[in-house]
């Protein structure tokens, strides 16, 4: 390691004690481990207050440097920001691996959560394989055993080749053993062995890998075959151009041998061997049946097959949660006892008791007398800003998607998420979609437009379009879900299959189609996936109320704009104009009531407005449990044609600044008659077969 | 321009921390005015960020568990 110089205004004599300042070294040691595991404070607690933080050369990410002097000899201290992973997945843990490489003659301290010892035995893996001499530091150890977990100190050191040492750095405890064992650090014995063929293909470009650096060959090669872009800078300093290329034809042949990228297959394989070393030495208390179970839950959870039944159970009980909870318990409660019994006639009553009668009174909130469904008046009234735009905001919309919101955290918190793209992804992948292509479509479940903005990261513009159109097309945003799933509760189980059927059809056409147009392998892509665990109650309540501020404040004024332009067009007529001009498509097509083209007007401000307005018009016959088989098919035919329909005001605009107002047009002139068209052909199914 | 604070994030999809300014929604959103939307740049999940009441209740929340651990 390069200490910076020593010397100048710090070392200087008058220096006031806090001066930054670090001094030369005989020694050096580096702090590495996961983020939020005590490093900083085990380099606090080594180094006292003589610290630099400076940038790694050309990143934005700070490094912290100081001095120590431990059992009489002088340390160069460095703390390196968390990292997961020496294949580097952000410019953080770039720069961790970078200072790994690139410094020389250094120990390292491995700072690992006693409490998460798998996600610290993974990184400590890769140190091993990249032969960096290291101790490893179990810190927070008392928090581990308040939590029942014991770890057998011993039996690790033994497997890993390495001092293993408990500490409880924010007391100190442990430090002083820690600083004995440092001269003693040693690469570890513990290597992970993967399958015939990749080990073949590393034992293949390993000898011309450099073995200069602070990481060994193995692990250089086993980022090569990963293909890892950062290290190519480093490769092509120190190989030639045939060896490069050689390389490159050695993980090409490989990667052809496995459906998933290598990055995955090979993260794969050295977690099954760390979980051995880890059930090896790890021993919980009280907690080890339910630990158990939540270990195998999450493996079920992504297993081709078991996972379907857990994917299916996760889906049911939103369904329950939202559907059946959420619009009609809440909603019932929210629409009839709080907005039509008492907030809408109490403020008819008040602004009647305010404005003096006349035509001002009338404009506002309509005739005395008449029932407010039957007049126009502009604040309560058939298309009245409170009684319909606030009313199908708050009332109807936002406890559906407060309940979704409540079970999308629930599913966040436990950890189910990451492993739900797990398996999204892999279908997709079995259908050859480029992985990369699927996320932001996947992932766009949050909000369309902003996945639409990530769909920048596809390299070819080709790419971007598709994927625009795949998300303008069939992926519905987390409101538009959460009002499905409210919808498909008050339809027969049949009609729910035909609705799902469609949708899976048309995504996976589209997504046949893509596959054949995108070319290419599949991009990497790496997730973390955090043990399955019991949601905690603050963390759901947190995330849930950050998405319902960010619904509010983006959907509320929506509404009231949509109920505005009904309301206008109400006044001049237009309403039954525009009724009479679509009942072709929309009475003709699709064999929906000639109203349900203000919901399709209104989906283009935002889609879940357009599937409240519908379920405003089922939801008498919903809560009666007095659905006719006609009006199944209607429910149906209706969802279908607006989740496939053209996209909300937000995602239009973002498609046409993204890729240009040709391309956007053209997109919205596809989906238009295509959302219609699966429209009509599933009434025409339905009306047959259901 | 989105109301995102520029501070660490960590990513609840794939566990990537990574700096939240510049991850908002650009001003071609028509909405991005207050959006508090970011976006991870490694896996594209995205996600609004907590401020405002949630960024409120986050921190009463924290507190409390740090003082629960102090003692």
């Amino acid at each position: 390691m390069t200490p910076p110089a020593a010397g100048g205004a710090a070392t200087r004599a008058d220096a006031p004690l806090e001066r930054k300042q670090v001094v030369s070294a005989a020694r050096s040691v580096i702090l590495v481990g996961n983020p939020n595991v005590g490093k900083s404070v085990v380099f606090g607690a080594l180094t006292g207050k003589y610290v630099t933080v400076s940038n790694y050369p050309g990143t934005t990410v700070e490094v912290t440097r100081g001095s120590a002097t431990l059992n009489g000899r002088s340390w160069h201290v460095m703390d390196t920001p968390g990292t997961n992973n020496l294949l580097p997945m952000s410019e953080d843990e770039q720069a961790t691996r970078d200072i790994l490489l690139e410094e020389r003659d250094y120990v390292a301290v491995q700072v690992c959560d006693a409490k998460n010892l798998r996600r610290g035995l993974l990184l400590a893996a890769q140190l091993a394989e990249a032969r960096v001499p290291f101790v490893l530091a179990l810190n927070m150890a008392d928090e581990a055993a308040a939590r029942g977990i014991h770890i057998d100190e011993r039996r690790l050191a033994e497997a890993l080749g390495v001092d293993v040492v408990a500490t409880v750095a924010i007391q100190r405890t442990g430090l002083a053993t820690l600083a004995e064992k440092l001269p003693d650090a040693r690469p570890s014995r513990f290597q992970p062995r993967y399958d015939d063929h990749i080990e073949a293909a590393l034992a293949e470009i390993e000898p011309m890998l450099p073995s200069r650096g602070g990481i060994g060959r193995r692990a250089l090669a086993v980022m090569a075959l990963v293909g890892d872009e950062s290290l190519r800078g480093h490769l092509a300093a120190a190989l030639s151009g045939p060896d490069l290329a050689l390389i490159d034809g050695v993980r090409r042949r490989l990667a052809a041998r496995y459906p998933e990228s290598l990055r995955f297959v090979i993260s794969k394989q050295r977690l099954a061997a760390v979980d051995r070393l880890h059930d090896a030495v790890l021993t919980r208390g009280d907690r080890s049946a339910a630990s158990t179970f939540a270990r195998r839950l999450g493996a079920w959870s992504t297993h081709p097959v078991l996972g379907v039944p857990v994917l299916a159970a996760v889906l049911w009980a939103c369904y329950e949660f939202v559907g059946v909870f959420g619009a009609k318990t809440a909603v019932d409660f929210l629409e009839n006892k709080v907005f039509y019994d008492r907030l809408v006639p109490w403020s008819a009553g008040l602004v009647r008791w305010i404005v003096p009668s006349g035509a001002v009174q009338e404009f506002l909130v309509g005739p005395a007398g008449v029932p407010f469904r039957e007049h126009s008046g502009f604040l309560v009234g058939k298309y009245g800003i409170l009684s319909m735009g606030l009313s199908y905001g708050m009332a109807i919309v936002l406890p559906i998607v407060t309940t979704f919101f409540i079970a999308f955290s629930l599913l966040e918190d436990s950890g189910y998420l990451p492993r739900l793209a797990v398996m999204v992804n892999r279908v997709f992948k079995f259908m050859g979609l480029n992985g990369k292509a699927v996320l932001p479509m996947v992932l766009g479940l949050g909000c369309d437009t902003m996945a639409t903005m990530t769909a920048r990261i596809m390299e070819t513009r080709k790419e971007r379009v598709i994927v625009t159109l795949l998300l303008a097309l069939g992926v519905p945003c987390s409101a538009q879900l959460a009002v499905i799933f409210a919808m498909l509760a008050g339809v027969s189980p049949a009609a729910t299959a035909w609705f799902a059927a469609a949708i899976l059809l048309v995504l996976f056409l589209v997504g046949w189609l893509a596959a054949r147009v995108i070319p290419g392998r599949g991009s990497d892509f790496m997730l973390e996936l955090p043990p399955i665990r019991l949601p905690q109650a603050g963390n759901v309540a947190v995330k849930t109320l950050a998405r319902i501020e960010w619904y509010l404040r983006e959907a509320l004024p929506l509404f009231v704009l949509g109920t505005l332009i009904l309301w206008g067009l109400d006044r001049v007529h237009g309403i039954a104009l525009l009724e009479r001009a679509a009942a072709p498509v929309v009475v003709g097509m699709l064999d929906l009531p000639k109203e349900a083209a203000s919901a399709f007007i209104l989906g283009f401000l935002r889609r879940d407005y357009a599937a409240a307005g519908l379920f405003m018009h089922y939801e008498p016959f919903m809560k009666a449990g007095t659905m006719t088989r006609e009006m199944n098919i209607e429910v149906t035919v209706a969802l279908v044609t607006i989740t496939l329909f053209i996209p909300c005001i937000a995602n239009f605009f973002m498609i046409l600044k993204e890729r240009g107002w040709k391309t956007g047009a053209a997109i919205a002139v596809f989906i238009l008659p295509f959302s219609v068209g699966v429209g009509a052909a599933v009434n025409l199914l339905m009306r047959r077969f259901y | 321009m989105p109301a995102v604070v520029a501070r660490k994030e960590r990513c609840p999809l794939c566990g990537n921390r990574f700096d939240a300014e510049g991850q908002g929604c650009r001003p071609s959103c028509p909405l991005a005015t207050g959006c508090k939307v970011i976006c991870c740049p490694a896996c594209g999940y995205s996600f609004p960020q907590e401020t405002g009441l949630a960024g409120r209740l986050r921190r009463l929340l924290d507190r409390g568990r740090a003082s629960e651990e102090t003692r």
